[in-house]
């Protein structure tokens, strides 16, 4: 499923016009961006979440010279698939993989 | 940010309704659920993609008690950010696309 099927579901379901489906799915997908390059962590309850994760800079070494080389501290992102989703997925999942249940954290 | 300030967002820039905007935005969520559930990937270009993953049973550990228990094996969604969005993260200077690019994101060449 890509952006443009996005749409079309829009299109199909609701009283939208291609313009309007379009304007929303980028309004809501570069909200999301510009929260998470603010540093906002964001929360869809019963999807998940995105964590914006800060890493410190180290020395490393280029593991072909053994040059000392800094590496800069930068951001990653973390999502955790909330509860709703993490369920409907890997019940989908059981009938094929023969097994799955719900206990502990999957990390 | 919740969902809420989406749907302030839908609504401000859209023009709909606060109850279309809310609708919509549901919807929106609803669809990639419903895709994810489905086995199928979900990419979303400039953003990223959400794919499930098939994992098989391991050995685990309950963390409390120690005692050896197996983990099953089970099906996770695995989302993968896009190098517009780790750009934009880290400054917007990585080497494939600017803060601003847009139509990038299928991540694959």
């Amino acid at each position: 499923m890509l952006k443009s099927d996005l749409v079309n579901v829009l299109v199909a379901k609701k009283n939208v016009t291609q313009k309007q489906a379009e304007a929303t799915i980028e309004t809501i997908f570069d909200a999301m961006r510009d929260a998470l390059v603010r540093g906002e962590n964001i929360e869809i309850r019963g999807l998940g979440a995105f964590h914006v994760k800060h890493y410190a800079g180290y020395q490393g070494r280029n593991p072909k010279t053994g040059e000392v080389i800094p590496v800069k501290p930068k951001r990653g992102l973390l999502f955790r698939a909330g509860k709703e989703l993490k369920d409907r997925v890997n019940k989908a999942g059981e009938a094929a993989a023969s097994s799955g249940g719900g206990n502990g954290q999957p990390r | 940010m919740t969902k809420a300030d989406i749907i302030e967002g839908v609504y401000d820039r859209v023009g709909f309704s606060k109850k279309e905007s809310a609708e919509i935005v549901e919807l929106v969520f609803d669809t990639l659920k419903e895709t994810l559930e489905r086995g199928d990937k979900v990419k979303i270009s400039g953003f990223g993609n959400f794919q499930p993953r098939d994992k098989r049973a391991r050995p685990g550990r309950n963390p409390q008690s120690g005692q050896p228990i197996e983990i099953t094996a089970r099906r996770v969604v695995k989302f993968v950010p896009s190098q517009v969005l780790k750009a934009a993260l880290n400054g917007g200077d990585a080497d494939d696309g600017e803060e601003s690019a847009e139509g990038d994101g299928n991540d694959s060449p």
